[in-house]
């Protein structure tokens, strides 16, 4: 979504300025001149204002700036990661000399270097080229920051209170960030990113006739306030609160299950982190030797698209500067990229990817189904695979849509997540159950994929959407 | 360690005067009570990969935190600066949002625990009463002196300690490929004043030592680590330690390549002494927090004053255990750090409170107002959390149960405060099948409510353990924090499995 360019970030008071641009590149010359043979350099700057609400009444107000340096250092075939918050000239001329001091301690490493200049961005100069941002960030006034969070609490409102209920706590919160990230290294790399976002979300605890409490909460996120007025947070919350109350115990055994799209990421995130380069090399990951090979079933195709505009996640760099690109992490069920960064491809002897996914995205499958192009599914319209269409598919079954703890053993993929929700039947849901625990293993469960959803929630940078597996292990 | 006032005032640049003057600032548009918290905190660590020491690094964080109180709310601003003017412009920034907050129509509040409310008088820039928390840090009370301090010492001293751990943990088994270990030290300068004038300064420091190992065995992987962590300085590294750790790791390593997931179904549970108290921690623990029960969030709400478990059964929350993880001289607004009894004899007799809370329910704070730096505002946090030993014995107890699992090791754990439903994933653990511990068991997930568990304990062994792992809890803010426990017999609790 690109905004009003009236103003532009020239007039964003906490942006980075033309002044601390001056210093990072100072401090980088500043470490060079320590003795490093290669630097990198990120100065971070956020801004943010937090407006919280408890029941009502204004509880907190919190303002944060925070301004800091980063510094990978290479010295003597050495490496060392450094930051410090202390940012005048002499702070930092003696942090530097400090740095280049402990990198030459650690031991020789062949494999640390920066990346080569053909791999970097060239793409990311100005810093709002994802159209991330909103120009007008500073003209959101205390008036309207208070009034955005009272609109999205529902504390003494119409719905706050129903037939063997009553609301009895809520905390609302609204807030504004800016992000400013300059990336600069001793190889001319100079790339940037700008970011605003604007959340109001709600938290409540209802009480039931037998005063038994449940919880809620809902959240909206967008680039601009424009996004999230009018979200009703509040009452989004109190609703999934009360639809938790009176579970039923169910039997323990194997069930479909379908995962709702505000928490479905929580099952792609341990595929990702098998992935991951260092994993690999540690031979800790249970997708060690799987590339190339088909491990999933034919309907797990995740992707990578960190290049669309105005979606949260998306970014041009990494945080060693190398150009992110669209790429295929797993294509109906083959095993497509290891995520390698600059050091772990010298330690694989792999060319280097990208050093994680940016922007996932898991892209919908129905199985049994006729097989749609690729292009079809990225274009596919967001009401025509919701969650209420997957839970129609499956027919009976338990709806997921809370995770309570648990882990995912990285070496062996077997998993086990405490989990709440709903029973459905005939695809409609007929009341939530009391807690369970799911267990299993990340490649089985995976191959028993029914269906994947185009519906995944905006504001997250995991584009998981709303999916469902067959014959899934409850303990209850 | 406590120094003398002059280090940290030298160090963030400011004098008496200053902080009297930033407060009087903060307060100008109304408010009970403000805050400065300063802190320098300087964070490095090294770590072992491929049998090399090759990367370390070096973090510094520094700022002051103000903050106004206006009855029980919070406005908050910070500086990473402590120049005059950037500090003053933190002040007014708090000031202002303090008069967001409606300070100015504050009443004159009760001080039954806050003591006298702040009376600001333009004639003297403020006139500061009545203080809680009188007299100096006294470093003879000190629950963490350092004697070898990380700053003065060199990175190499690190790098050598990194390799004499991976070399003790290869001589203890043949079948791990690979060993990565992570050494960090922390030490915290900081420094807290509030508009009673009280000071207090202290510096705190904590050393933690990790280590995961990969281990093969006929085709089957496993992975498994072990960390160690206290509020000391470099003194804590010692032959021992190493040995006590690789032993950790090597113990228990053919069960664990046996292990299988159970089936699982409600069953008896006995949790092991030590780490099962991330049991206490979760289920409990947080939902004695006072501000989800001042909030009318926790279901231990309307509980103060009555009977939750078994007589006999107490839980504590200690800041006094010496170079604890969880230990504090004082708490982050000021407040002497303190042995907190929150369960006696099974009867609920204190949550855990900051300065907010304590006055909301007219009780003296409990030194439980924690930050994990100063761009966060405090709120009541656990510190070392355990149950005390009963009076079983931890063999009686398994030789009890016909049926259930026997838990030792934990990664995580996780807990719904309003429903009370937690949550702790059991790395390993063994089957109990007519009294006595049969096959290993790996990878389940335990759940159960929080004061069904409670009533639930049917014995507890004489055998408690104060877990030195390195626990961190996260409640929007990451603090360093400490649980044990006795062998505990736990009727009912459900257990994922095949």
């Amino acid at each position: 979504m690109m905004m009003d360019n009236q103003n532009g970030i020239e007039n964003l008071a906490f942006a980075i300025s033309a002044e601390e641009i001056a210093m990072a590149e100072r401090s980088l010359e500043s470490a060079l001149k320590a003795g490093a043979s290669g630097v990198q350099v990120s100065l971070d700057k956020a801004r943010t204002d937090i407006y919280a609400l408890l029941n009502g009444e204004i509880d907190n107000i919190r303002q944060t700036g925070d301004r800091a340096l980063t510094f990978r250092i290479f010295a003597d075939g050495k490496y060392g990661v450094f930051s410090t918050n202390r940012l005048d000239d002499r702070s930092i001329g003696h942090f530097m000399k400090q740095a280049v001091e402990n990198v030459r301690l650690m031991a020789e490493d062949p494999y640390r270097r920066l990346p080569y200049e053909s791999e970097t961005a060239k793409n990311a100069v100005r810093g709002d080229e994802m159209e991330l941002c909103w120009y007008d960030y500073d003209s959101v006034t205390a008036e309207d920051k208070m009034r955005m969070v009272r609109e999205a609490s529902i504390y003494g409102k119409e719905g706050s209170s129903g037939e063997g209920w009553k609301l009895i706590s809520e905390e609302a919160e609204y807030n504004n960030t800016l992000t400013d990230t300059l990336l600069i290294d001793s190889n001319g790399l100079r790339c940037r990113q700008l970011e605003t976002s604007f959340e109001v979300c709600s938290q409540v605890s209802v009480e039931d006739a037998g005063g038994n409490i449940y919880s809620g909460l809902w959240w909206d996120y967008a680039i601009s306030p424009e996004g999230i007025r009018g979200s009703g947070a509040g009452l989004k919350a109190v609703r999934e609160a009360v639809s938790q109350i009176n579970p039923v115990r169910k039997e323990g055994g194997c069930y479909r299950m379908v995962v709702d799209n505000r928490v479905s990421g929580r099952l792609v995130q341990p595929v990702l982190n098998a992935l991951g380069g260092r994993a690999i090399f540690q031979k800790s990951s249970f997708l060690t030797d799987a590339l190339g090979k088909k491990i999933f079933g034919d309907g797990f195709t995740l992707v990578d698209r960190p290049g669309v505009k105005g979606m949260s996640g998306s970014i041009l760099f990494d945080s060693e500067g190398r150009a992110c690109i669209d790429r295929d992490i797993v294509s109906e069920g083959v095993v497509k990229e290891y995520f390698i960064s600059t050091y772990m491809s010298g330690k694989l002897g792999m060319e280097p990817t990208s050093e994680s996914a940016m922007r996932p995205v898991l892209l919908p499958y129905v199985k049994d189904s006729e097989k749609l192009t690729s292009a079809l599914r990225e274009g596919l319209d967001p009401e025509r695979m919701g969650r209420d269409r997957i839970l129609g598919l499956c027919g009976d079954g338990i709806l997921v849509t809370e995770f309570n703890g648990g882990n995912c053993n990285g070496a062996t993929g077997d998993f086990s997540y405490g989990v709440g929700g709903y029973e459905f039947r005939n695809g409609i849901i007929t009341g939530p159950v009391e807690s369970m625990v799911i267990t299993g293993n990340m490649v089985s469960l995976w191959n028993s994929l029914i269906a994947a959803g185009d519906d995944p929630r905006n504001g997250l940078s995991r584009q998981i959407p709303t999916i469902a597996f067959e014959n899934v292990v409850f303990s209850a | 360690m406590i120094l003398d006032k002059t280090h940290y005032q030298e160090l963030f640049q400011v004098t008496d005067k200053d902080m009297a003057d930033l407060a009087v600032t903060a307060l100008s548009h109304g408010g009970d009570y403000c805050d400065l918290f300063f802190e320098n905190t300087i964070d490095q660590v090294h770590q072992l990969m491929d049998g090399k020491v090759s990367s370390g690094g070096l973090n510094v964080d520094y700022g002051v935190g103000i903050r106004v109180l206006c009855g029980e709310k919070t406005g908050y601003a910070y500086s990473e600066s402590t120049l005059k003017k950037d500090m003053t412009a933190a002040a007014e920034a708090a000031s202002a949002i303090a008069q967001g907050l409606g300070c100015g129509a504050v009443a004159p509040r009760d001080t039954r625990s806050i003591g006298a409310t702040y009376t600001h008088q333009d004639s003297n820039g403020g006139r500061l009463v009545r203080r809680l928390f009188q007299g100096r840090p006294n470093p003879a009370a000190d629950r963490y002196p350092i004697v070898s301090d990380w700053r003065n010492l060199s990175p190499s001293v690190a790098v050598d300690w990194l390799y004499r751990l991976e070399d003790a943990i290869k001589r203890k088994d043949g079948r791990i490929i690979s060993i990565s270990c992570v050494l960090s030290d922390q030490t915290s300068d900081l420094m807290m004043y509030n508009s009673f004038g009280e000071l207090k300064y202290e510096t705190r420091p904590m050393t933690t030592l990790q280590a995961m190992v990969t281990a093969v065995d006929k085709g089957k992987k496993i992975g498994r680590n072990a960390s160690r962590s206290f509020r000391k300085g470099a003194e804590m590294l010692t032959e021992e330690l190493l040995e006590e750790m690789a032993a950790s790791i090597a113990d228990g390593m053919d069960a664990a390549f046996e292990a299988e997931r159970p089936k699982g179904g409600q069953m008896q549970v006995v949790m092991g002494a030590g780490a099962s108290g991330i049991l206490l921690h979760e289920a409990m623990g947080h939902a004695f927090e006072a501000d989800f029960n001042r909030k009318g969030q926790s279901i231990f709400s309307d509980k103060m004053g009555q009977k939750i478990c078994a007589d006999g059964i107490n839980i504590v929350d200690d800041a006094t255990i010496r170079g604890n993880r969880g230990s504090l001289n004082f708490d982050d607004e000021g407040v002497p750090g303190q042995r907190t009894m929150m369960v006696e004899n099974g009867v609920l007799t204190s949550y855990l409170h900051d300065r907010i809370s304590a006055k909301f329910y007219g009780v003296s704070p409990t030194g439980n107002g924690r930050r994990d730096t100063f761009r966060s505002s405090p709120i009541p946090r656990m510190r070392a959390t355990y149950m005390e030993s009963g009076n079983a014995s931890p063999e009686g107890i398994i030789a009890s149960v016909k049926k259930g699992i026997y838990v030792n090791e934990f990664s995580n754990g996780q807990v719904k405060i309003g429903e009370g439903d937690f949550t702790f994933f059991v790395k390993n653990g063994f089957l109990i099948e007519n009294g006595h511990l049969t096959r290993p068991i790996n990878d389940v997930n335990v759940i159960g409510n929080g004061p069904q568990s409670l009533k639930d304990i049917v014995a507890v062994g004489n055998d408690c353990i104060i877990d030195d792992s390195a626990w961190t809890c996260g409640k929007g803010q990451s603090v360093p924090v400490c649980c044990g426990m006795p062998t505990v017999l736990v009727n009912n609790l459900l257990v994922g499995g095949e």
